[in-house]
């Protein structure tokens, strides 16, 4: 796997983004509605765990705050959206240059702090950022938020591919923008950077050692995981709205949830990790439906499951779902 | 002047509350060498549990006691059945580098924190409800004035002073506080010496899950108690240990008196919206300047 060239990289990342675009395509063309927009859900919130894959599973760096880079890469777009009028297309990929400046911040920060200090102290960027909304009210709208989605489908697309429904379109939004995210990833994991990271992660005074400079790599992570991170944050404020009770706390756990789950190590993990989370409270309804439980129960179970699941996985099966694969990727 | 006394207070009061969940933190940290993310969701449920006894009757001071006890029991159940099992899986292949033996037991907490939250929301319903104070919330009147000093103000410093000067004799007066210490210092050596420092791991989750129950029956009277209420003290508890010094409980109570009265005069003097950017702005402050906090030993942060 290490010997692979620069061009054989390129050539199996692209053979995997075009699998799973077209696996995409295909599953969730067949989807109702409602789910469509769950699969676009999950879409979104894939790069969002791939940010935390790069950033904990292969660096070893635990950040609780990428809601708060969410919030980041949702706010400029819907800025730019709303106050320049431009097109999503060109909003969206504008918004990553914003996402990248707070991942150098967040970065330099984190370059000097460890372990349990650096995932608290992200935890309280997490829960300070948002507020910064209802500080400046005239341009975030505070609590309010910014209104702000995908709009319809250009006339040329409709032309050549028929009218998409609402759900539809919105899975055409994120699927270019997740399979990009892809392709970026799996050619990292696979490159000389991704195997210098993994050095930062499992030794840094061997890592130094060998020549690798880890304070500016692990710069060099928090600035490519923070435009992931953005870039998730984006698509997700799209479905309707960008507030500061759009990217809560909890959102930055799930997305954590979800890498442990599926398997922090792999891309693969990442993605099984995310449809858990994001089906998780549709397939206990579908088990539990005939119960007669109560809205207090039916609330509460999806969040009891899914931690659950995280502990049994972290105690049991610390590699995920996806772990089987885990020696390889050593 | 008035304002000034009545931030004064507030910080004292919110003060003593933040050294204790501060002290909880750095008793897990020095006994395991874990960050407890769970910690204010174990506080929380056993103050639902002390809630729930209440209105069935029982007495405060019964209901106050059942909830330090089953802090106490709730962390020394969290610490064997999840943490000691997972400190003791050091040969797997997550856990085998240096930066994800710290980052997993964080990311096992977390799991915790969300199943206890679920977990009241289901037993106990997710609406808010209020929780007694022992003591009278109304200012002191001298002379015809309201002062801004209430007898739970004074009820919760003089708890907190006594919880503080116990835990003090328990680390330095006792065997088994030595052997935490020792166990803190070099967890090998202590065993080497005959110290059973899977025993010591267990008491310190103990201690800890009843300090910070102890600080969520303080602090739910004046917020209300519902299964997210002490989230945001965490955060500010976390923020007191790192400024005192994650290693030092003499640090944790001067962190939380600190971190008291920066909330309280930021919420007086500016706006309470500020709080969150103020307690960030400290925290990164410490970081910088000073990254092991005030009392903080030198090899604090080597994990």
């Amino acid at each position: 796997m290490s010997n692979l060239k620069v061009k054989s990289i390129a050539r199996i990342s692209l053979i995997r983004t075009l699998i799973f675009s077209a696996l995409i395509l295909l599953v969730g063309l067949q989807f109702d509605a409602y789910n469509q927009a769950q699969l676009a859900v999950v879409l979104i919130l894939f790069i969002g765990v791939l940010s935390i894959t790069l950033l904990t599973g292969i660096s070893g760096q635990l950040s609780l705050g990428q809601g708060a880079l969410m919030a980041v890469g949702g706010y400029s777009t819907a800025l730019l959206m709303i106050n320049y009028k431009l097109s999503l297309w060109v909003a969206i990929p504008l918004s990553i240059i914003s996402s990248a400046i707070a991942g150098l911040l967040l970065g330099v920060a984190a370059a000097r702090l460890r372990g349990p200090y650096l995932a608290g102290t992200t935890l309280v960027i997490a829960l300070a950022i948002p507020t910064i909304a209802n500080r400046f009210m005239s341009v975030f709208k505070g609590d309010e938020g910014l209104q702000v989605d995908v709009g319809y489908p250009p006339q040329w697309f409709s032309t050549f591919f028929g009218e998409p429904t609402y759900e539809q379109w919105q899975l055409y939004v994120a699927l270019p923008f997740a399979a990009v995210a892809l392709f970026f990833a799996s050619n990292i994991l696979l490159s000389r950077t991704g195997r210098m990271w993994r050095s930062i992660r499992d030794n840094e005074s061997a890592a130094s050692l060998a020549g690798v400079n880890f304070a500016r790599q692990k710069i060099y992570v928090f600035i490519i995981s923070s435009t992931f991170a953005g870039l998730s944050g984006a698509l997700y404020g799209l479905r309707g709205l960008v507030g500061p009770s759009v990217y809560p706390v909890s959102l930055s756990l799930l997305l954590l949830t979800a890498a442990v789950l599926g398997g922090i190590r792999s891309i693969a993990g990442a993605f099984i990790g995310t449809v858990i989370v994001v089906f998780l409270p549709d397939w206990i309804e579908l088990i539990l439906g005939n119960f007669e439980l109560s809205e207090q129960v039916s609330n509460y179970l999806p969040a009891l499951i899914s931690s659950l699941l995280l502990i049994l996985t972290v105690v049991i099966n610390p590699a995920g779902v996806a772990g089987v694969k885990l020696h390889k990727h050593k | 002047m008035n304002t000034f006394l009545a931030a004064l207070s507030l910080g004292a009061s919110r003060g003593a509350t933040f050294a204790l969940v501060a002290l909880g933190l750095v008793i897990v940290w020095r006994g395991a060498g874990i960050v407890n993310f769970a910690q204010m969701g174990q506080a929380m449920f056993s103050t639902y549990i002390a809630s729930t006894l209440i209105t069935n009757g029982y007495s405060y001071w019964i209901a106050f006691f059942a909830a330090l006890l089953s802090g106490a029991v709730l962390g020394a159940l969290l610490d064997i059945f999840i943490m000691r099992p997972l400190s003791n899986k050091k040969q797997s292949e997550l856990l085998s580098s240096e930066s994800m033996r710290s980052a997993v037991p964080v990311i096992a907490s977390l799991g915790i924190l969300g199943a206890l939250q679920a977990l009241a929301g289901i037993i106990w319903a997710a609406e808010e409800r209020g929780f007694p104070a022992p003591a009278k919330q109304e200012g002191f009147t001298v002379a015809g004035n309201v002062l801004p000093f209430t007898s739970f103000d004074v009820f919760v410093v003089s708890i907190v002073t006594v919880a503080l000067i116990l835990t003090t004799l328990f680390f330095t007066k006792t065997g088994i506080g030595l052997a935490m210490r020792a166990t803190a210092l070099n967890q090998e050596v202590a065993k080497l010496s005959g110290i059973r420092t899977n025993r010591t791991r267990t008491i310190s989750w103990a201690i800890s899950g009843a300090a910070s129950s102890l600080a969520g029956l303080l602090i739910t009277p004046t917020s209300n108690l519902s299964p997210n209420t002490l989230d945001l003290v965490l955060i500010v508890g976390f923020t007191a240990a790192v400024v005192g010094g994650l290693d030092s409980p003499a640090g944790a109570v001067l962190g939380g008196v600190i971190l008291g009265m920066v909330i309280s005069f930021v919420t007086f003097y500016d706006t309470p919206e500020d709080v969150f950017l103020a307690i960030l702005a400290v925290l990164l402050l410490v970081l910088i300047i000073r990254p092991r906090g005030i009392l903080g030993s030198k090899d604090a942060r080597r994990v």
